[in-house]
C-alpha cells in the first residue's frame, strides 16, 4: 500500500505543474491585466499605472512570472492578491471552509436520501412507487439548482422561517459556542436542501440501474439458489458490488462541489469560493485565480486517491495491485 | 416483486423519521430565531457589493475600500452635498492670500486620534509626503500636481498648514480633500519602505488608528464590516451633544443585487438603493415593510456614445478609412444625434425613471452645469434630411452611402453585464437601420474594452459612462486633447482641431479663477462646444431612489452623499 501511495503522490507533481501552467498561460493570454481595471479612472494617471505594473511584476515575461509563482508554491506561499494586497491564503481559507461545510452537508443529505430510495425502487421495480419516484427524480434532474435556490430564498422571505441568504448572522461574533453551531446550522438548512435535492435525483437513478444490473447477475442467482435469505443477498452481494461507481464519484464530488455550488452560492449569498474565483478572473487577479485553481486541483487529485483507497475497502474485486496495474 | 422484508420496513421508517426530524428542526429554528433589533442598538445596517481591497486610505482605488475607510478618516475640508460648496472639516477655516497663490488652513485643536494622540499639522505634511512618493501608486497624486509640479506645504506651527502654489489653482480645495493619516502610527513603517503592505485587510481592526465618526471593530471577509461610534469625535450637535448619534454601523457584504433586495425586504438591512424596476414594487409595499421610498436625484455621471476620431487607427499606409471622415463630419454627427431616441430609452430601459442628458455635466452639479443647451430632438426625418444635404444618399434600398459611395457601416460596442446598456445599443442600432446605416453591435468584457479604448484604438463607436464629480477640473483627462481619457482621440501631441484647442485653453483659464460662480462660465462654454461639435452624443441620466426604514430619522440622502450623516438615528419607540 505504501508503494502505491508513493507512486500516486509522485505522479501528482507533474500533473499539478501541467494544470497550473495551462491556467497561468490562459490567464496571461486574455487581453488586459489587473492594472487595466483602473485605466478608466480619471484620478489615476498612466504613470501611476506603470508604477503599479512594475510593483506587481506584470511587465515581466510569462515564463519568469510562472517560475516565480511556482517557486513560491514550493515554499508553501500562494502569493499576494493584486486586488486585496494580502496573502491569497487569507482570502481563500475562510471561503473554502464555508464551501466545504456546505459541500459535505449536501453530500451527506444526497447519500442519505438517494441510496435508500434507489434501493427501494430497484427492489420494487415497475411498481407504482418506482414510477412515482422516477417521475419525481426526472423532475428534480430537470430543475437547475440555481432555480431551486431562487424558490428557496423566496420561500424564506415569505415564511420568515429561514434566514435570507448568508452563512451566519451579523452578530455571530458575540455568540457563545453552541449558539454559533446553531446559527451556522440554521443558515445551512436551505442551501443544503437545494444542493442536496438536486443531487438526489441523478444519484438515485444511478443507484437503481446499478442494482437492477447486478440483481440478475449469475453470482446473485447462485446466492439465491444456495437458499440465502433475500436480505443477505441484497446487502452482502448486490449492494457491495453496486457501490463501486459511487465511491469513485464521491472522490470527484469533493472537487466538483467546490466549483459546482458557485451559482447557488451567488443566488443565496453564501460566502464560498465560487464568487471569489469568478471576480478574480474578471479582474485578472492572477495570484488569487492560481491559488483557487491549485486548491481545486489538489482536492480533485486527493479526492480521487481517497476514492481509490475506499474502493479497496468496499469492493472485494479491487486491491492495490490491480489499481497499480491499471 | 420482492416480498415484504422487515429490514426494508425498518429503512422506510428511518427515512420517515429523518424527514420528520428535519421538519421539527426547521420549525424549532423559527421559534428561536433571534430578531436583531437595529433601533434598540442604534446600529445602521446596509449592504455593499464587494470586499474592500485595503483599509489604507491612500492606497484606495475601488469603491468598496472607499466606503470601508470613509467613516474612519477625514480630510481638511468637506463638501456640503446640498450646496456643493466647501465646508470646514479638520480645518476650521482657510483663506487665500498673495493673489490666490497661498492657501492657509487653520486646523481644529480638539481632534484626537483613536489612540489618544492629538491631530496636528504634522499628520497633514506626512500624508502629503506619502502621496507624492513615487513608490506609492495612488489616485490622489494627479489632482495634486499643478503643471507637472507638486504642491509645496509647510507648517509654521502645530495647527497651521500653509500651501504655496506656483500659480492660482482653483481646484486646490478639492485636491486637498485627501484622508489624513496618523503620522505617529505610520511614519515608522513608511520609512522602512513597508507602506504598500500597511493596513491591508488582514490588519486587526483595533490597530487601525482613525479620527472619524466611527471606528472599525470587526471585519469578517465576505461577510461584514462592523463599526462603533467614536466617543471622542470632534463634531457636536446644535445643543453641544455628542455626535454621531448612531452607536454603530454594519456594512454587510452582499455581491448580488437581487440578494441585497431580498435582505432589505427581510429587514436585515435598513437602507437599499433600488434599481428602476424595483422602485414601484417597493413603493407599493412601503406600508407593509415599514419603509420610506424617496427620490434622491439625477445621476451625477454621464453615459454617452463616443465615436472614434483617432487617425492612428484609421490611417494605415497613407489610406484614410472613410469612417474617420464620417465621424469628424459635424453634419453626420448631428444627424446621428437626432437619431438617439432618449425618451424610448427612458421608458424601455429605465421604466421612466431617467431624464434626457444634454450636457456632459449633470444638472446636479448646480454651479457648473450649463442649463442653456438645447437638445437635439429625436427626429428621424430631420436626421435623414441632414444626411441627404451633406451628400450621404441612399445608394440601394435600405443602404445609405457617403459622398464617395461607401456604404455606411460601423461597429458599436459597450461593456458586457449591464443589461440597460445592451438595450440602449439595440434601440440606437434599430433607429440607425431606419436611416440606412448598418451598425454591427458586439459587447466586450470590461478589460478587453479598456484595452481597445486606451491602446489598440480598434473601435468605431462605444456606449460608455463616466462617473461625475463636483470639481470640473477632475474631468481634465477627458476634456483636454492631451488627456488619456480624451476618448475619441486620446493623448494628442497637439490639439487636432481648433475647438479642442479652445477647450484646452478654457480648461487652463478655468483653474485660474478661485470663486466658483466666476469660474462656472468657462465650463459652460466647454459644454456648449462639446454639444455643438459632437465628438460624443449624450444619452440619458437615471433618476436614483433610496428606500429606508421609517424608524430612521435625519436620513437625508443626496446624489453627492448623505447630508449631515452624523445626525442620523433610529427613533426611540
Amino acid at each position: 500500500m505504501l508503494r502505491f501511495l508513493a507512486r500516486r503522490i509522485l505522479i501528482m507533481i507533474p500533473l499539478i505543474i501541467g494544470i497550473t501552467f495551462i491556467s497561468f498561460a490562459a490567464m496571461s493570454l486574455i487581453p488586459g491585466n489587473f492594472v487595466a481595471n483602473l485605466a478608466l479612472d480619471p484620478r489615476i494617471s498612466p504613470q501611476v499605472l506603470k508604477q503599479m505594473e512594475a510593483e506587481f511584476g506584470l511587465d515581466q515575461p510569462l515564463m519568469l512570472r510562472y517560475v516565480r509563482w511556482l517557486w513560491g508554491i514550493a515554499h508553501l506561499r500562494l502569493g499576494v492578491s493584486l486586488a486585496y494586497r494580502v496573502d491569497v491564503i487569507h482570502l481563500i481559507g475562510p471561503r473554502v471552509l464555508n464551501t466545504v461545510i456546505l459541500a459535505l452537508s449536501s453530500m451527506i443529505l444526497t447519500w442519505l436520501l438517494a441510496a435508500p430510495i434507489g434501493i427501494i425502487v430497484a427492489v420494487r421495480q415497475n411498481s407504482m412507487l418506482d414510477r412515482a419516484l422516477s417521475f419525481l427524480s426526472f423532475l428534480g434532474m430537470s430543475v437547475p439548482a440555481f432555480f431551486l435556490a431562487f424558490l428557496a430564498i423566496d420561500f424564506a422571505l415569505w415564511s420568515g422561517w429561514f434566514p435570507v441568504g448568508q452563512t451566519m448572522s451579523p452578530d455571530y461574533a458575540s455568540m457563545d459556542f453552541w449558539s454559533r453551531i446553531a446559527d451556522r446550522a440554521d443558515h445551512l438548512i436551505l442551501p443544503t436542501l437545494v444542493l442536496g435535492l438536486a443531487g438526489v435525483a441523478s444519484l438515485m437513478r444511478l443507484m437503481r440501474s446499478q442494482i437492477l444490473e447486478i440483481k440478475n447477475a449469475d453470482y446473485v442467482r447462485t446466492a439465491r439458489a444456495k437458499g440465502l435469505p433475500e436480505s443477505t443477498v441484497l446487502y452482502k452481494h448486490v449492494l457491495r458490488n453496486a457501490l463501486n461507481p459511487f465511491v469513485t464519484m464521491a472522490g470527484y464530488g469533493l472537487a466538483d462541489l467546490l466549483g459546482g455550488a458557485a451559482l447557488v452560492e451567488s443566488v443565496m449569498n453564501l460566502q464560498g469560493l465560487g464568487l471569489l474565483l469568478l471576480n478574480a478572473v474578471m479582474k485578472r487577479d492572477v495570484p488569487l485565480v492560481m491559488g483557487s485553481v491549485l486548491m481545486g486541483t489538489v482536492l480533485l487529485l486527493v479526492g480521487n486517491l481517497l476514492a481509490d483507497m475506499a474502493l479497496v475497502a468496499v469492493d472485494p474485486r479491487v486491491n492495490f495491485t490491480t489499481l497499480e496495474t491499471q | 416483486m420482492a416480498e415484504a422484508n422487515p429490514r426494508l420496513r425498518v429503512m422506510r421508517l428511518a427515512i420517515c423519521a429523518m424527514a420528520a426530524a428535519a421538519v421539527v428542526a426547521a420549525c424549532g429554528c423559527r421559534v428561536n430565531r433571534p430578531r436583531n433589533d437595529h433601533a434598540a442598538t442604534q446600529t445602521l445596517y446596509d449592504a455593499m457589493v464587494s470586499d474592500p481591497g485595503t483599509f489604507n486610505p491612500v492606497l484606495v482605488t475601488d469603491s468598496a475600500s472607499a466606503v470601508a475607510t470613509g467613516d474612519m478618516f477625514e480630510s481638511l475640508t468637506r463638501v456640503n452635498p446640498r450646496t456643493t460648496l466647501f465646508e470646514p472639516g479638520l480645518a476650521e477655516s482657510w483663506e487665500f492670500s498673495d493673489g490666490d497663490k497661498t492657501l492657509t488652513f487653520h486646523l481644529r485643536h480638539d481632534v484626537k486620534w483613536s489612540d489618544g494622540a492629538p491631530f496636528t499639522a504634522r499628520d497633514v505634511l506626512f500624508t502629503m509626503r506619502v502621496i507624492y512618493d513615487p513608490k506609492i501608486p495612488n489616485s490622489m497624486v494627479s489632482s495634486m500636481t499643478i503643471d507637472g509640479k507638486p504642491i509645496a506645504a509647510s507648517a509654521p506651527d502645530d495647527y497651521t498648514v500653509v500651501v504655496r502654489l506656483p500659480r492660482p489653482f482653483a481646484p486646490i480645495l478639492s485636491s486637498m480633500q485627501f484622508a489624513i493619516l496618523p503620522a505617529h502610527a505610520l511614519a515608522g513603517a513608511y520609512e522602512a519602505g513597508r507602506f504598500n503592505r500597511i493596513w491591508g485587510i488582514d490588519t486587526p481592526p483595533d490597530r487601525l488608528i482613525g479620527l472619524g465618526a466611527f471606528l472599525m471593530t470587526r471585519y469578517v471577509p465576505a461577510q461584514l464590516i462592523a463599526y462603533r461610534r467614536n466617543p471622542d469625535y470632534w463634531m457636536r450637535d446644535e445643543h453641544g451633544g455628542p455626535l454621531p448619534r448612531l452607536k454603530g454601523e454594519v456594512h454587510l457584504i452582499v455581491p448580488d443585487q437581487n440578494a441585497q433586495y431580498l435582505q432589505f425586504q427581510s429587514g436585515m438591512t435598513d437602507v437599499y438603493h433600488p434599481r428602476p424596476e424595483e422602485v414601484w414594487p417597493l413603493e407599493q409595499a412601503a406600508k407593509r415593510l415599514n419603509i420610506v421610498v424617496r427620490k434622491v436625484g439625477i445621476d451625477t455621471g454621464s453615459l454617452f456614445f463616443a465615436f472614434n476620431r483617432n487617425p492612428r487607427h484609421y490611417v494605415r499606409g497613407g489610406v484614410v478609412d472613410p469612417r474617420l471622415k464620417w465621424f469628424t463630419d459635424v453634419n453626420f454627427m448631428r444627424a446621428l444625434a437626432h437619431a438617439v431616441d432618449k425618451q424610448g430609452m427612458i421608458d424601455l430601459c429605465y421604466r421612466g425613471l431617467a431624464v434626457p442628458a444634454i450636457s456632459d455635466v449633470s444638472p446636479e452639479n448646480k454651479i457648473y452645469h450649463n442649463p442653456n443647451l438645447k437638445d437635439y430632438d429625436y427626429n428621424l426625418k430631420e436626421a435623414a434630411q441632414i444626411l441627404d444635404r451633406a451628400g450621404y444618399r441612399m445608394i440601394r434600398p435600405g443602404v445609405r452611402g457617403d459622398p464617395q459611395g461607401h456604404p455606411l457601416v460601423f461597429r458599436l460596442t459597450t461593456n458586457t453585464g449591464v443589461p440597460v446598456r445592451d438595450q440602449m445599443c439595440a434601440i440606437f442600432k434599430q433607429d440607425l437601420q431606419k436611416l440606412g446605416i448598418t451598425v454591427n453591435y458586439r459587447p466586450l468584457d470590461f478589460i478587453t474594452l479598456v484595452k481597445a479604448l486606451d491602446s489598440s484604438f480598434d473601435w468605431d463607436c462605444v456606449l460608455i459612462g463616466f462617473t461625475g464629480t463636483i470639481e470640473p477640473n477632475d474631468a481634465s483627462d477627458f476634456l483636454r486633447s492631451s488627456g488619456n481619457l480624451h476618448i475619441w482621440d486620446p493623448a494628442q501631441p497637439k490639439p487636432a482641431t481648433p475647438w479642442e484647442a479652445q477647450i484646452d485653453h478654457l480648461m487652463d483659464e478655468g483653474t485660474m479663477v478661485v470663486d466658483p460662480y466666476q469660474r462656472a462660465p468657462y465650463y459652460w462654454r466647454i459644454q456648449q462646444i462639446l454639444h455643438d461639435q459632437l465628438p460624443i452624443i449624450e444619452t440619458v441620466r437615471s433618476v436614483t431612489y433610496v428606500a429606508y426604514r421609517n424608524t430612521l430619522e435625519n436620513y437625508y440622502p443626496t446624489v453627492w452623499g448623505l447630508y449631515r450623516p452624523e445626525w442620523i438615528e433610529f427613533r426611540a419607540r
